[in-house]
């Protein structure tokens, strides 16, 4: 009997070591839940990093965050205030039918239409003030001022089928009946708060992806989702928990992939109301004033903030202490802007210059599972700024409630990250003045406004010659974080666990995709 | 009382008081976060602490809390938010089951649907839904807690009561025309006591486990002022690097306390159950 059982479970694993090369499936598990299908909807990285396999661009990005050709082959400005796209021919939605200029119009129109999103896409769209469809594979779009960046923009705005998406509603886009994109996925299933399915593409245009069907499981907290890893239910993970980096590194059956991230973390300050929400004396009553209007008392937080500590403590060293709002390398990111000298002796005096020598309170709001070590993060700036004398509490809360609610100014002073291919975007969307008409200061959650930085930033973005546009960019970033418009803390690193056997390359932009993965 | 009993009764004060006088016993206070060194994060038991000299007997956590103090502190709100708790579904359990008790019919019989109703529900989901709606704080969780549990103590004093009321002395007490408040205060309860107390000291445990159960979903109360559920919560994510002290101990001191709880209302039931009596 026990050797009938013996060659029963050698039987049983061979079978185990043969069948996954047979049934090429891929589970991965991701870190961050998708709040919705439909790809215009909300601009935040979970919902994009679905839809991109679903849907593509005009243009793509490649791995290092360079700009390649998507459903447009080319791309070239017939005048100053005109880019021409040329459409890739013979590109079938999943429905079988073709890719047309028209298609692609609408999608354009679409994120305009859509009312309610906590993080529309309109940033993208609005800078175009005309649509035209050339021919069949051609379409021209127009705008006021000469623009430069156009070309990436677009690469944020999925291309849907108008056929499906035309009347489509939110429900018909989580049902999958109106996912009907170019990607090399085909829709499955979705549960929300669970897992997603998608299955291969056979009609794809570019490089057929390796596997027949994708699994993402949502597994928002670090344990389970490292569990699941270890246990063999995923094959890969995403945002590997910091607190088990070196024990996934020292075992022989895993493989850890790394690179910096385009990712920077920082506080959004309230800087238009006079009375901000969450900011009071220590006794609990309303200022006279908001404190955080006042830059010695924003450059007072900043200087409070011990970054070396929080980087290497609080996050066990996968980041790097941020003086910039994009992160090394990319264009924009000035070099003469340091991360901020930890002086909570300076911050004090800044404090007590600013009328507040005794301090004042306020409360700290962040995520708690959308960034690495999110809600410690916020923590730890809580217990540095109580240290210098701003009585801080915290408040965090699932990405899902956050987003709207900070969205909305709810909030005094909130932890948002970034991950942006250009400064003049990143300054656009966080810094900007806020304007629903241009789609400017759509993130600028502190309501932040200078003219100068304005100036600077669409000087930047007009500018049609790289080498400019990265000298003015960098002008922009350096006027805005010397009025402390933002508090930058730190880039981010990104960090995924995988199964041995599978080959992956990691991305710039920290996504996730399917297609990253390669068996061995 | 057996000796298991006076053992766990003892324990039990000393943790009480040890609870009480957290503020001079613990060598910071994890609430205040001018206090926390974040340099200090995550040390192992009996490291230094780097600037003021003093020891993390039982480690740090993420935030460089000392555990010990952090326990202590931690152990004051599970045995208040318990205790509290306990006491006020005690009264209110009480009060309702004599009168359902007393007043038998209608009464009886809607008293007793709603403790039904109550009962069909598992306690940890009416308090969840209940702290959803209410938002965070220590009273909230009272309140939740207080909302699980008074049935249990309905149904208990009911069903005692009941019995009393058929006896003797009870008639006694009506022919002489006491009023009802006072037979049943002055009489009936004292004789039900035995059996609530055993009920009690049970319910206490199970007012502990939940409230760390919600604290460790990380409901009620503010993530700056861990109770125990919440201290084992954060220690969740260190277990598998090997820093246990996170959340071991904690979870240590939770097993303890329950412990205890029951083994008192082990010793506390078998002094009323006269069938043990003399044991």
């Amino acid at each position: 009997m026990p050797r009938f059982h013996h060659a029963l479970t050698a039987l049983t694993l061979a079978f185990a070591a043969i069948l996954p090369a047979h049934a090429a499936d891929l589970r991965i598990g991701l870190a961050a839940d998708v709040s919705s299908l439909d790809p215009h909807f909300v601009n935040i990285a979970p919902n994009i990093a679905l839809s991109s396999h679903l849907f593509e661009s005009l243009t793509s990005i490649d791995p290092n965050g360079k700009l390649q050709p998507g459903l447009a082959t080319s791309w070239k400005a017939v005048d100053p205030t005109t880019w021409e796209f040329k459409l890739r021919r013979g590109v079938k939605f999943h429905d079988g039918s073709e890719l047309t200029a028209d298609d692609v119009i609408f999608s354009l129109d679409r994120p305009a239409t859509l009312t309610n999103s906590p993080g529309p896409f309109t940033s993208y769209t609005k800078p175009i003030v005309a649509k035209q469809v050339v021919d069949r594979y051609t379409v021209r779009l127009k705008t006021a001022t000469p623009y430069g960046p156009l070309p990436l923009d677009v690469n944020s705005i999925f291309i849907v089928s108008k056929k499906a998406a035309q009347n489509a509603t939110p429900e018909d886009f989580n049902s999958g009946k109106a996912l009907i994109g170019t990607g090399p996925f085909k829709f499955a299933s979705f549960k929300r708060g669970e897992a997603i399915e998608l299955v291969r593409n056979p009609q794809y245009w570019g490089e057929k992806p390796a596997w027949d069907k994708v699994t993402f499981r949502i597994l928002t907290s670090d344990a389970p989702r490292l569990a699941a890893l270890l246990a063999g239910d995923v094959d890969a993970i995403e945002n590997v928990p910091t607190a088990d980096i070196a024990r996934l590194k020292a075992n022989p059956k895993f493989v850890l992939a790394q690179r910096a991230s385009w990712r920077t973390l920082f506080w959004q300050l309230d800087q238009w109301r006079d009375n901000s929400p969450y900011v009071t004396d220590k006794a609990g009553k309303p200022l006279a004033r908001n404190p955080l209007k006042d830059v010695r008392v924003r450059q007072a937080i900043s200087k409070a903030i011990n970054r070396d500590a929080l980087v290497e403590r609080t996050l066990e060293g996968l980041a790097i202490p941020a003086g910039n709002i994009v992160s090394p390398g990319i264009l924009g990111n000035a070099k003469a802007l340091k991360p901020e000298a930890y002086d909570p002796e300076g911050a004090k005096k800044l404090l007590a210059a600013a009328g507040y020598p005794d301090g004042f309170a306020l409360t700290l709001h962040g995520p708690n599972n959308r960034y690495i070590n999110d809600e410690q993060v916020v923590q730890t700036v809580a217990q540095l700024l109580t240290r210098v004398g701003i009585q801080a509490r915290v408040e965090t809360l699932p990405l899902s409630a956050y987003f709207g609610k900070a969205r909305a100014g709810d909030y005094s002073v909130a932890l948002l990250g970034w991950g942006s291919l250009a400064g003049d975007f990143a300054l656009r969307s966080l810094v900007g003045t806020p304007n629903p008409d241009t789609g400017w200061g759509s993130w600028n959650w502190g309501r932040y406004s200078n003219p100068k930085v304005d100036q600077l930033v669409a000087a930047s973005l007009a500018s049609v010659e790289p080498q400019e546009r990265e000298k003015l960019a960098e002008q922009a970033a350096t006027q805005a974080l010397k009025d402390y418009a933002v508090i930058p803390l730190y880039h981010q690193y990104a960090s995924w666990g995988l199964k041995k056997g599978i080959k992956f390359t990691p991305r710039v932009d920290e996504f996730s995709f399917a297609w990253q993965f390669k068996p061995e | 009382m057996s000796r298991r009993g006076w053992f766990s009764l003892i324990l039990l004060a000393a943790l009480l008081l040890a609870a009480l006088l957290a503020p001079w016993l613990a060598s910071q206070n994890p609430y205040d976060l001018a206090t926390l060194d974040i340099l200090d994060a995550r040390l192992p038991p009996g490291s230094a602490a780097l600037d003021h000299g003093g020891t993390y007997w039982l480690g740090t956590d993420a935030q460089g809390r000392d555990m010990l103090s952090a326990m202590l502190y931690g152990l004051r709100i599970s045995l208040a938010v318990g205790v509290l708790s306990t006491l006020l579904a005690l009264t209110a359990g009480v009060v309702l089951g004599l009168l359902a008790a007393w007043h038998g019919r209608w009464v009886d019989a809607l008293i007793m649907r709603v403790v039904d109703i109550q009962l069909s529900f598992p306690a940890i989901l009416l308090a969840l839904v209940l702290l959803a709606l209410t938002g965070p704080g220590v009273s909230k969780i009272v309140l939740a807690l207080l909302a699980a549990q008074w049935a249990y103590y309905a149904r208990t004093a009911r069903s005692a009561a009941l019995v009393e009321c058929q006896k003797d002395y009870v008639a006694a007490a009506r022919l002489l025309r006491l009023p009802t408040w006072r037979i049943l205060l002055r009489h009936v309860l004292p004789n039900c006591l035995p059996t609530l107390l055993t009920v009690a000291a049970l319910q206490l445990a199970a007012a502990i486990s939940l409230e760390a159960t919600l604290s460790f979903l990380g409901l009620g109360l503010p993530v700056t002022e861990p109770s125990l559920g919440l201290l084992i919560a954060n220690g969740f994510q260190y277990l598998l690097s090997g820093r246990y002290w996170i959340s071991v101990f904690p979870g240590l001191l939770l097993v303890v306390v329950l412990t205890c709880c029951n083994l008192l209302a082990d010793a506390l039931r078998q002094r009323a159950d006269p069938r043990e009596a003399g044991r």
